[in-house]
């Protein structure tokens, strides 16, 4: 009876895990978005946003992912609103992708994820630079979306390996 | 191929309209907030603006303190840093201060003239406002470098207003809060600063570039700067942006890559920052006219005294050095002489032992030539009972000449 009251919190605190560290990538003051490396920097908040949305319906709101992006707005400068649109699009692509999706596959949604950062960075550069006149390091910026799309594999197999931990496999999709 | 677009469609229409069983906004809804929120933030829309002040202060506090683990982290591994590097930072110091206390003095002068020459031209800015204040997030985009202070509209705080950190160039604010503000950084690329690069007065625009680096745009005579392997970059004051003459960072001739850029190695290190100064500076109402030739008297008397102080501890340093000169030679004859002393002692000691041989060979000489005169006279044979040869009592009755002598 206690396992399985011990599963249940842990799976609540599991629900709720992709929200927190969303807030904690936004607010904290380690960006992976600018480590002070060169060309070397991913975007933590977009695997995030994208994994858990494809393969965990409903583990993210979308009023927090909208909330979330306001604050990361606000935290790093950018024009209002900005981010929470570059958000909500990620989520949007990743309900598409389930939507379509029969068989899931590492592979497709992987591929699925480079398509969607890169449209989504391309919204994104044309709105700073066309509307609010900032001048952008596109040099720097590939090298993001490059490391972003791969790294977005390797924090699949992290995530995975964290649920299977935490819940065990009866839980896995 | 009309089924396949349908299904687009409807895959399309139930990601972007149908709210999930947890979802309470459609997503199409809150991407339409967003979009209202990006166009009328543009626009400077008060009611946008007001909401953006509010969450800035939630945010700002927030973001110190979910950043606090890491900054304890950050601030232990930079203590013990310090504590393994006290040994040499501490003989850096004491050189440096050597150097700079040498230099104060001179620098002091050069400030008195400059404002009294500054004063002559109009061109003297005066402190207004002076504050200082806590770095609260220094998180980096890579879209906008900039630091949050805790002091906001509060505490006088306005646009425009200059950060320095020990005496150099930090940035600019480029927004207030009530409690808080942010502060553009000079390594931000849209960071454009009007600079003066010294020796030389070359007028350029500066702007960020990196971490610790900014790059010079539009300079008037890059030539010039070619020849020094050293050049000094200050604030010009041109625009009335910044005051003149804050120091910002220097040009070294062999960072240089390429010869249209000039890149500049800013003094200050921005991730190393815990608290800045603001300041806002006020042009002075009183030009060096007719009525203000008494400032201008006062000052010329200030530079005069300056200046004897100066010679004075140059002929206080000069002498100084004359003193520690006949010291050292003194100090080397008095071991000359010591030298020497030890010397004549050493043969003084020989030729007095050589006197004392001398003596005994003398002695003996006389004693060898008063024992063929004298001898058979103390000599012990089976007839007499005098001195057995060898013994004290003979040699004293031989330098007696005889026994008979003796009882003399």
């Amino acid at each position: 009876m206690s396992n399985i009251n011990n599963k249940n919190i842990i799976a609540k605190i599991y629900k709720n895990l992709p929200i927190v560290l969303l807030f904690i990538s936004v607010l904290n003051e380690t960006d992976f978005n600018n480590l002070g490396l060169k060309y070397f920097s991913f975007n933590f908040s977009y695997i995030l946003i994208f994994y858990f949305s494809v393969r965990k319906d409903n583990s993210l709101g979308y009023g927090l992912v909208f909330i979330a992006g306001l604050f990361n707005d606000v935290v790093t400068g950018l024009p209002i609103g900005i981010s929470s649109l570059v958000y909500l699009f990620l989520c949007g692509a990743a309900a598409y992708l389930r939507n379509i999706t029969l068989r899931p596959s590492m592979m497709k949604d992987w591929f699925f994820f480079l398509a969607t950062v890169l449209l989504v960075k391309s919204m994104f550069f044309l709105i700073l630079t066309f509307i609010f006149a900032y001048e952008i390091n596109f040099f720097d910026e590939i090298g993001n979306i490059v490391f972003t799309f791969l790294l977005y594999f390797v924090f699949t197999y992290l995530f995975d390996f964290l649920e299977k931990f935490l819940l065990g496999s009866y839980y896995v999709r | 191929m009309e089924t396949s677009r349908d299904d687009f469609v409807i895959a399309i229409r139930s990601a972007f309209l149908k709210k999930g069983n947890q979802q309470r906004f459609s997503l199409l809804g809150l991407i339409f907030f967003s979009i209202i929120f990006m166009v009328l933030g543009s626009f400077n829309f008060k009611a946008v603006n007001y909401l953006k002040v509010a969450i800035n202060e939630i945010v700002y506090r927030s973001s110190f303190i979910v950043s606090g683990p890491e900054n304890f982290v950050k601030k232990n591994y930079s203590i013990i840093t310090g504590h393994l590097n006290l040994y040499e930072d501490n003989k850096k110091n004491k050189f440096q201060l050597e150097l700079l206390r040498t230099k104060d003095l001179s620098k002091k002068i050069l400030i008195l003239e400059n404002t009294k020459y500054k004063k002559l031209i109009d061109d003297y800015y005066i402190q207004d406002n002076e504050t200082y204040a806590k770095v609260l997030i220094d998180k980096q985009s890579p879209f906008l470098r900039s630091i949050i202070i805790n002091k906001g509209s509060k505490n006088n705080i306005r646009l425009g207003m200059i950060v320095t950190d020990e005496g150099y160039l930090v940035g600019k604010i480029v927004e207030v809060n009530f409690f808080t503000s942010r502060v553009l950084l000079l390594s931000d690329i849209n960071s454009k600063i009007p600079v003066s690069i010294q020796p030389g007065d070359i007028q350029a625009i500066m702007s960020g570039k990196g971490k610790k680096s900014g790059i010079l745009q539009y300079i008037k005579s890059p030539r010039k700067i070619e020849n020094e392997e050293e050049s000094i970059v200050l604030t010009s004051g041109a625009g009335g942006v910044f005051k003149s003459g804050i120091p910002v960072g220097k040009i070294i001739k062999e960072n240089q890559i390429s010869e249209e850029y000039r890149i500049v190695d800013l003094y200050k290190d921005f991730s190393q920052l815990q608290y800045v100064k603001v300041v806002s500076f006020l042009k002075e109402t009183e030009s060096l006219d007719r009525s203000s030739k008494k400032d201008s008297k006062a000052l010329t008397k200030q530079i005069a005294e300056e200046n004897q102080k100066e010679e004075t501890l140059r002929i206080l340093l000069e002498q100084k050095k004359i003193a520690e000169e006949v010291r050292i030679t003194i100090e080397e004859e008095i071991n000359v002489l010591r030298n020497n002393n030890i010397k004549l002692q050493n043969q003084l000691l020989a030729a007095n032992q050589t006197i004392e041989d001398n003596k005994i060979q003398k002695e003996d000489l006389k004693f060898i030539e008063m024992n063929i005169l004298y001898g058979r006279k103390c000599k012990k044979t089976f007839y007499n009972n005098l001195y057995k040869t060898g013994t004290l009592e003979y040699k004293n009755c031989v330098m007696n000449k005889g026994l008979k002598t003796l009882n003399e």
